[in-house]
C-alpha cells in the first residue's frame, strides 16, 4: 500500500518543501489578526517552519521526542506540528478546552517532554498539573498577553523560539544543512502524529498514525474531490480531532490548497463569510446551528421575506436534490429553482459563507435526514463520510451524483469492508493506524488477526444501492421489553431537527416504550420567548416553562409521526418526554468533546428523572453537582416535569407480525 | 386614461419630495434630542421669508447665503436660550418649549420682514415640460420647479447621509441620539451637536421654504405644510432618514392618486360631494400605521427585554 | 491651555484629589464635606452601603453634577467645579452602572466612538475619505482593533451592542472607555450582575489595564472580596460622608465601617 508514496514526499516537511517549490508564491495559510487577513504564502511557511525547527532544536527536542500542541486554530501552532516533524518529534495535539485534569492524563501518557500551547490560559493550566508531568521540561506559546510576569526559565514565546532559530540558521550554514539532512532523513514508517481519541467511552486512546499512510489517505481523497492548489478552506475544527488534521493538514499538504484560520474560537461564522472557502467540512451540529441562526433570522424578518423564504424553500425541497443529483426535473420546476437561487437560495448561501463552496462534507456523527436535505436542496454539494479516528478518518464516502441521505456511501477507493457476523463493520484502509500508543492491549482487541480494524459500529450494505448503512453504536442498538427494535440516535437525530430541540436523549432498551429527555436550544427558545412575551429569569426557568413544553410536546408528535411511517421504527415512538433543567456539559461529563451524549453516564447521574419517565409521576426532583470552567463545584436542583405525548397506533398486525 | 393617472403620480411625487424635505428636519432634530420640534414649520416659513425679502435687494445666491446665516443664529439662540436651559427635563416639557417657539419666529418673521405674500423666483422657467407625447394623447405634463425641488432635495438627502454615516460629528451625533450621557462621557459636546443639528435643520427648512415658496408664495400657510409632515413622520419612523424620504413620496403621491381616482367612486356610488380628499387622506393612512406598525417603515424596532 | 499630561506626574503622586466636596440635590445632601485623593497608578475603590454617595462622588469627578462647595485638582489644576467635556479631554474616562452604551452602534462604533476626542481631521475631509484623514481613521481603527484583541471581543466586532449579553456589553462599555487612552479610568461597578466567570475575567481585564497601560483606576463595588483583591486603598463612604480612607486591610478592620457597611451587608 504504501508504494504508492514516493520516496521523497513520504512525510510532511517533505511535501512543505515540495509546496513551496511548486507553489513558492501561493498563498497556504490565512490568519486574521487586529481584524486583519494576514497570509503566508507556501514559501513563507518553509522559512517559518525551519526557522522554527531550528529554535525547538536549540530548546533541546531531539527525535523520536513527543511534543504537545495545545490550543486553538493558529498558524503557529500548525507551524508547530511542522517544525516538531522535520526533527523526528511527534506531534500530540490535545483539545483546547480540556479540563486539566484530562490535560494532565494525555500528556502524561504520551511522556510529552515539550508543549506548544496557545496562551495563558493553557500555560496555567498545563502549569497547575506540572506535579504530574515530570518528564514536560519547556512550554512555547503563541500569545503573550498576560505573561509577561511569568518565570520565563521554562517557558518561550514561538515567536522568539523561530527568531532564534532564524538566526542561527543565517549564522551557522552547518545547522541548515543538518536540518536539511534531518528533513530527508524522515521516512514514511515514522510515527506522523499521535491523535488522542475523545473517548466517548472510558480515557482517551493516543491512536498512532504513521506518515506514508497519513499521506496515501489524503492522496486518494485529493484525487477523488479534484481538489488543488486554488482551493481555499476553512480551519476552525479543534486541531486535535482527526477531522482537522485530516483536511486542515493532510489534504492541504498534498493538494497544497490554502487553509485560513479562524481569529477566535468564537469568530468561526463571520470568518466563514469572509473567507468563502470552497471546501468545507462541518460536523453535523454546525450545520444544526447554522440553519437554527436562519430559522430565527427568518422568524424576525418582515412578512413579505418569510413568505418568500417559505415558498422557495419549498420549491427546492421538490426539485433541488433532483437538480443537483443530475436527474429529471420538469421545466417550470427548473425555472422556479433558478428563480429561488436568485432571490432566496444564493443570498441565504452567501449570507452563511457557503457560496462558493465546490465540496462540503459532514461526518462525526449521523446527520439528520431532513437537515442534510435542506442544504442539498440549497444546492450545497454536502456529502456524508463514514469513518474514524484509526482510520485516519475515512471509510466511506458518497460520490457526487450518488446521495441517499440514509447511507453513507460505498468504500472509499483501496478501501475494504467485511461485515462481521454480529453486524459489526470491518475495515482495512490506506490510512489505518499502526497501533494505539502504548496500550498493545487495545491494539490487539480492536484488530482482527487478518488485520482488519474492528469500528464499533453495527451497519449493513443496502442491497439497491450497495452503499454501507450505518444504524447506531454495535452496543446501542437496543431492544424494548416487546421486541421492537429500539434505535436511539435514530430518534434522537429526528427530534434534532427542530431548531428547539439542541439534544435528545432516548430511552427505551429493555424497557416498556420509548422516552426521551430534551435539552432545548437557548438560541432558539429564548428568541421565541422573546416574540411571544414569555417571561423567564434563567434557563432552568426557561425549560421548564409551560408554552415551551407544549411547543416541545409539538415537535415529538411530528417526530412520532414521521416514525410511525416506516414499520420498523413505529414502534419505537416517544411515549413520554421531559425538559432537562441544565444544559448537557462536556465540563460535568455528560457529553465528550465532540458533543457526543454519554448516555450511560447521563443515565446514571439522571437516574430519578429516567425513573419517573417510566413510573408514571408527573415531576420529579434532581439535584446534580456541575463543574464550572474553572474547575469549580457546585450544584443544581430542580423539579422537573413529566409529559405524556401522542402517538399515532401501530398497527398491531405489522408490529408483533415482524 | 393611463396618461393621466402617470401624471398625477408623478405630481404627487413631486410634492411628496417636498414633504419629505420638511420631515427630515423633524428627523434629525428627533434624533439627536428626543425632541419633537413643532417649530420645524416655523423654520420652513421664517427661512422662506427671509429668502424672498432678501432677493427683493439681492442676487438669490447672495439671499441664500445670507438665510444661512440667519438660521445658524437662530439654531445658535434656540440651543442657547431654549435647550441649554432645560436640559434633562421630560420631552412633553421640551415640546411646549419648541411650541413657544414656534409661535415666536411666526410672529417674529412678520415683525422683520412684513406679512403680505411674497414671491421667490428659483429663475426657473414657469412653463411645463411635455414627456411621451407619441405613447399618450397630450403627453405627460411635468413642472420644472417640482424637477429641480426632487434634485435639491436628492443633492441634500445623500450630503447628509454621507455627513451621519461617516464623519466623526455624524458618529457623535449618532451617539447623542443613543445615550446623552455616554456620548459626554467620551467627550462628545452635546451643546455643539445641538447646534449643528439645529443649524442643519434651518438649512433644510431653507430648501423646503425656497421650493415651497416659489410654488406657492410666501405666506402664512407655509408653516402648515408642518402638519402634513407629521403622517410622513408616522409612516417612516421617527429616527429614519430614509423612512422620511419614502414616507414623503408615499403620503404625496397617494394623497394626490386618492383625490383623483376615489373622489369619482365616492360621488358616483355614496353620492357625495368627493372633495377634500387631499385633506384628510394623509392622516387616514398614517392612522392605519400606528394600528399595523408603530415603529414606521424604517424605524426601529421596539424590543423591551426583561 | 490643557491640563498636563499625565505623565509630568510620577507614579505614586497624586493624581486627582477632592477637597471637602459638598453635593445636594434640593434639601437632599449627597455629599458632605468629602475629602480624598487618588495617586497615580494606583488601583482606587470607592465603597459604602447603598445610597452612600459613591456615584454622586464618581459624576462629581467626572462633570456631571457641580457640587455646591469645594474643589476638584486634577494634574495639578484645581478647579469648583468640572465639565464633561474638560474632564474627557483632560483625560478621564469612565464606564456607568446601568451599561450605558450607544445602541445603535455596532461594538466596534462604540469603542470608536470612545476616539472621538483624538480624531482631529474635520469633518470635510472625513467625508472625503483622503489623505489625511483617511490615514488617521486607519491609525484609529489599529488601536480600536488592539482594544477588541485586548478584551476579546473578537466575534462580537460587528454586533448591534443591543443585542449582547449584559456581560459583554459591560466590556464593550471598558473597550470604549479604554479608547480614550485615559489616564485616570472610574468604574462605577464594573462587575454588577455578572456571574463568577465573567467577574474573574472582568477582574483580570482591570488588573491588565492597571499593570500594562499603567492606567490609573477609581472603581465602585460592592463584591468585596473583589474589592479586597483588586483595590490599592479604599475610602468608605457612608450617608453621603467619609467614614475611612485606608489599605483594604485596615479597613476590614475598622469599626466605623463594620458598624455601617460590613454588619449591614454581611
Amino acid at each position: 500500500m504504501a508504494s504508492r508514496v514516493s520516496a521523497d514526499a513520504d512525510t510532511f516537511p517533505k511535501l512543505l518543501v515540495r509546496n513551496a517549490r511548486a507553489f513558492g508564491e501561493r498563498p497556504a495559510m490565512r490568519h486574521k489578526d487586529l481584524g486583519i487577513w494576514q497570509t503566508w504564502t507556501w514559501a513563507q511557511v518553509l522559512d517559518e517552519a525551519r526557522a522554527y525547527a531550528a529554535g525547538l532544536h536549540r530548546l533541546g527536542v531531539r527525535r523520536s521526542d513527543t511534543v504537545a500542541i495545545v490550543g486553538g486554530n493558529r498558524p503557529r501552532l500548525y507551524w508547530s506540528v511542522t517544525a516538531a516533524q522535520m526533527l523526528g518529534a511527534v506531534p500530540v495535539p490535545v483539545y483546547a478546552d480540556a479540563v486539566a485534569d484530562e490535560l494532565a492524563y494525555v500528556l502524561a501518557h504520551a511522556d510529552v517532554r515539550f508543549a506548544a500551547v496557545e496562551d495563558q490560559e493553557q500555560v496555567d493550566k498545563i502549569l497547575s498539573v506540572s506535579d504530574r508531568l515530570p518528564k514536560l521540561e519547556k512550554l512555547v506559546y503563541d500569545e503573550p498577553k498576560g505573561l509577561r510576569d511569568y518565570d520565563h526559565a521554562n517557558l518561550r514565546a514561538i515567536d522568539d523560539v523561530i527568531a532564534d532559530g532564524r538566526k542561527a540558521l543565517a549564522e551557522d550554514g552547518k545547522l541548515a544543512s543538518w536540518l536539511d539532512a534531518e528533513i530527508a532523513a524522515g521516512k514514511g514508517s515514522d510515527v506522523s502524529i499521535i491523535l488522542y481519541t475523545s473517548g466517548t467511552t472510558g480515557q482517551s486512546k493516543g491512536v498512532v498514525l504513521s506518515a506514508e499512510r497519513c499521506i496515501a489517505a489524503a492522496m486518494d481523497t485529493v484525487a477523488f474531490d479534484r481538489l488543488n492548489e486554488r482551493d481555499e478552506a476553512l480551519s476552525y475544527l479543534p486541531m486535535a480531532w482527526v477531522g482537522d488534521h485530516y483536511l486542515n493538514y493532510a489534504q492541504q499538504f498534498v493538494a497544497a490548497f490554502c487553509t485560513a484560520c479562524t481569529e477566535t474560537r468564537d469568530t468561526a461564522m463571520a470568518d466563514l463569510r469572509e473567507i468563502g472557502p470552497t471546501f468545507f467540512f462541518a460536523p453535523p451540529r454546525i450545520f444544526e446551528q447554522m440553519l437554527t441562526r436562519v430559522m430565527i433570522r427568518m422568524e424576525d424578518a418582515g412578512v413579505l421575506k418569510r413568505a418568500m423564504f417559505r415558498y422557495f424553500i419549498g420549491v427546492a425541497r421538490r426539485y433541488g436534490e433532483a437538480i443537483l443529483n443530475g436527474q429529471p426535473v420538469p421545466f417550470a420546476g427548473r425555472l422556479l429553482y433558478a428563480l429561488g437561487l436568485l432571490l432566496v437560495y444564493g443570498p441565504l448561501k452567501n449570507v452563511l459563507g457557503l457560496s462558493k463552496v465546490r465540496v462540503a462534507y459532514t461526518a462525526g456523527e449521523a446527520i439528520g435526514p431532513d437537515l442534510f436535505s435542506f442544504y442539498r436542496s440549497l444546492g450545497l454539494n454536502l456529502k456524508q463520510l463514514y469513518g474514524q479516528t484509526e482510520a485516519f478518518l475515512y471509510v466511506t464516502a458518497q460520490p457526487d451524483g450518488q446521495i441517499y441521505a440514509d447511507t453513507v456511501g460505498p468504500a472509499m477507493p483501496n478501501v475494504d469492508i467485511r461485515i462481521a457476523d454480529n453486524g459489526e463493520v470491518l475495515f482495512k484502509s490506506p490510512g489505518m493506524f499502526v497501533s494505539y500508543f502504548k496500550d498493545d492491549l487495545k491494539t490487539g482487541e480492536t484488530m482482527t488477526p487478518d488485520g482488519y480494524v474492528k469500528t464499533g459500529d453495527a451497519g449493513f450494505f443496502d442491497a439497491k444501492t450497495g452503499h454501507l448503512k450505518i444504524i447506531d453504536r454495535a452496543k446501542d442498538v437496543g431492544k424494548l421489553r416487546d421486541g421492537t427494535l429500539f434505535p436511539p440516535k435514530y430518534i434522537e437525530n429526528k427530534l434534532k431537527f427542530y431548531p428547539n430541540i439542541r439534544e435528545a436523549v432516548a430511552y427505551g432498551d429493555g424497557r416498556d416504550f420509548v422516552a426521551v429527555m430534551i435539552n432545548i436550544d437557548l438560541t432558539a427558545v429564548g428568541s421565541w420567548a422573546e416574540r411571544n412575551n414569555v417571561v423567564y429569569g434563567s434557563y432552568q426557568e426557561l425549560a421548564g416553562h409551560p408554552l415551551v413544553y407544549d411547543m416541545i410536546a409539538k415537535n415529538i408528535e411530528e417526530t412520532n409521526r414521521s416514525l410511525a411511517e416506516d414499520p420498523v421504527t413505529a414502534g419505537a415512538q416517544v411515549k413520554r418526554f421531559l425538559i432537562l433543567h441544565k444544559e448537557l456539559d462536556a465540563d460535568d461529563g455528560e457529553v465528550t468533546r465532540t458533543q457526543k451524549v454519554r448516555r450511560g453516564f447521563v443515565a446514571e447521574r439522571y437516574a430519578p428523572l429516567i425513573a419517573a419517565l417510566y413510573d408514571g409521576s408527573a415531576e420529579a426532583d434532581i439535584s446534580t453537582e456541575v463543574t464550572f470552567e474553572d474547575g469549580r463545584k457546585g450544584s443544581i436542583s430542580a423539579r422537573v416535569k413529566v409529559r405524556d405525548v401522542a402517538t399515532v397506533p401501530v398497527k398491531p398486525a405489522m408490529g408483533k407480525a415482524a | 386614461m393611463l396618461g393621466p393617472i402617470i401624471e398625477t403620480l408623478i405630481g404627487g411625487l413631486l410634492t411628496g419630495v417636498l414633504y419629505a424635505l420638511v420631515a427630515l428636519g423633524f428627523v434629525l432634530i428627533f434624533k439627536a434630542s428626543g425632541v419633537f420640534n413643532f417649530a420645524q414649520g416655523a423654520m420652513v416659513l421664517f427661512a422662506a421669508l427671509s429668502v424672498a425679502r432678501l432677493s427683493e435687494v439681492m442676487p438669490l445666491v447672495f439671499a441664500v447665503a445670507i438665510a444661512v446665516v440667519i438660521m445658524v443664529v437662530l439654531a445658535y439662540v434656540i440651543e442657547r436660550l431654549v435647550l441649554r436651559p432645560l436640559v434633562n427635563q421630560e420631552g412633553i416639557i421640551l415640546f411646549m418649549a419648541t411650541l413657544g417657539v414656534a409661535y415666536f419666529i411666526d410672529g417674529f418673521g412678520q415683525t422683520v420682514w412684513g406679512s403680505d405674500i411674497y414671491k421667490i423666483n428659483l429663475g426657473i422657467p414657469k412653463d411645463p415640460m411635455f414627456f411621451f407625447e407619441g405613447v399618450f394623447p397630450g403627453g405627460i405634463l411635468i413642472d420644472r420647479e417640482e424637477v429641480a425641488a426632487a434634485a435639491v432635495c436628492a443633492i441634500l438627502v445623500a450630503g447628509l447621509a454621507i455627513f451621519f454615516q461617516v464623519t466623526r460629528t455624524g458618529r457623535a451625533l449618532r451617539a447623542v441620539a443613543d445615550d446623552h450621557q455616554a456620548a459626554q462621557s467620551v467627550g462628545i459636546p452635546l451643546n455643539y451637536i445641538w447646534l449643528i443639528v439645529w443649524a442643519v435643520a434651518g438649512i433644510v427648512a431653507i430648501a423646503a421654504g425656497m421650493v415651497w415658496g416659489s410654488k406657492l408664495g410666501v405666506q402664512f400657510s407655509i408653516s402648515l405644510v408642518a402638519l402634513k409632515a407629521l403622517p410622513v413622520l408616522i409612516l417612516g419612523g421617527f429616527t429614519s432618514i430614509p423612512g422620511a424620504i419614502v414616507g414623503g413620496l408615499i403620503i404625496g403621491a397617494g394623497e394626490k392618486l386618492a383625490e383623483v381616482l376615489l373622489g369619482p367612486i365616492l360621488i358616483k356610488t355614496f353620492d357625495l360631494a368627493g372633495g377634500g380628499i387631499e385633506n384628510w387622506f394623509a392622516y387616514m393612512l398614517a392612522l392605519v400605521f400606528l394600528l399595523f406598525r408603530p415603529q414606521g417603515l424604517f424605524g426601529e424596532r421596539i424590543i423591551e427585554r426583561i | 491651555m490643557r491640563a498636563p499630561a499625565a505623565s509630568d506626574i510620577a507614579a505614586g503622586e497624586v493624581l486627582l484629589s477632592v477637597e471637602d466636596v459638598t453635593l445636594s440635590f434640593g434639601g437632599v445632601v449627597a455629599l458632605r464635606d468629602v475629602s480624598f485623593d487618588i495617586k497615580k497608578g494606583e488601583i482606587r475603590a470607592i465603597i459604602g452601603p447603598n445610597g452612600a454617595g459613591k456615584t454622586s462622588m464618581l459624576n462629581v469627578i467626572n462633570g456631571f453634577y457641580q457640587p455646591q462647595k469645594g474643589s476638584i485638582s486634577f494634574k495639578g489644576e484645581t478647579r469648583t467645579k468640572m465639565r464633561p467635556y474638560d474632564a474627557a479631554d483632560g483625560g478621564i474616562a469612565r464606564t456607568f452602572q446601568n451599561v450605558a452604551l450607544f445602541k445603535g452602534m455596532s461594538a466596534l462604533d462604540n469603542i470608536l466612538a470612545g476616539r472621538t476626542l483624538k480624531m482631529k481631521r474635520g469633518w470635510f475631509w472625513q467625508m472625503l475619505r483622503i489623505g489625511p484623514a483617511l490615514t488617521e481613521e486607519i491609525e484609529h481603527r489599529k488601536r480600536v482593533e488592539e482594544i477588541i484583541d485586548f478584551l476579546e471581543i473578537q466575534a462580537i466586532r460587528k454586533v448591534p451592542v443591543a443585542r449582547l449579553p449584559y456581560g459583554l456589553q459591560k466590556r464593550v462599555e471598558l473597550g470604549r472607555a479604554l479608547a480614550m487612552e485615559p489616564d485616570l479610568l472610574l468604574l462605577d461597578e464594573p462587575m454588577a450582575g455578572m456571574n463568577l466567570e465573567e467577574k474573574e475575567d472582568m477582574s483580570r481585564f482591570i488588573i491588565d489595564v492597571n499593570d500594562h497601560y499603567g492606567t490609573t483606576i477609581a472603581l465602585i463595588e460592592h463584591d468585596m472580596g473583589v474589592v479586597m483583591d483588586l483595590s490599592d486603598r479604599v475610602v468608605v463612604l457612608d450617608h453621603g460622608v467619609k467614614i475611612a480612607d485606608a489599605t483594604p486591610d485596615e479597613v476590614k478592620k475598622d469599626q466605623a465601617v463594620i458598624d455601617a457597611y460590613l454588619g449591614v451587608a454581611h
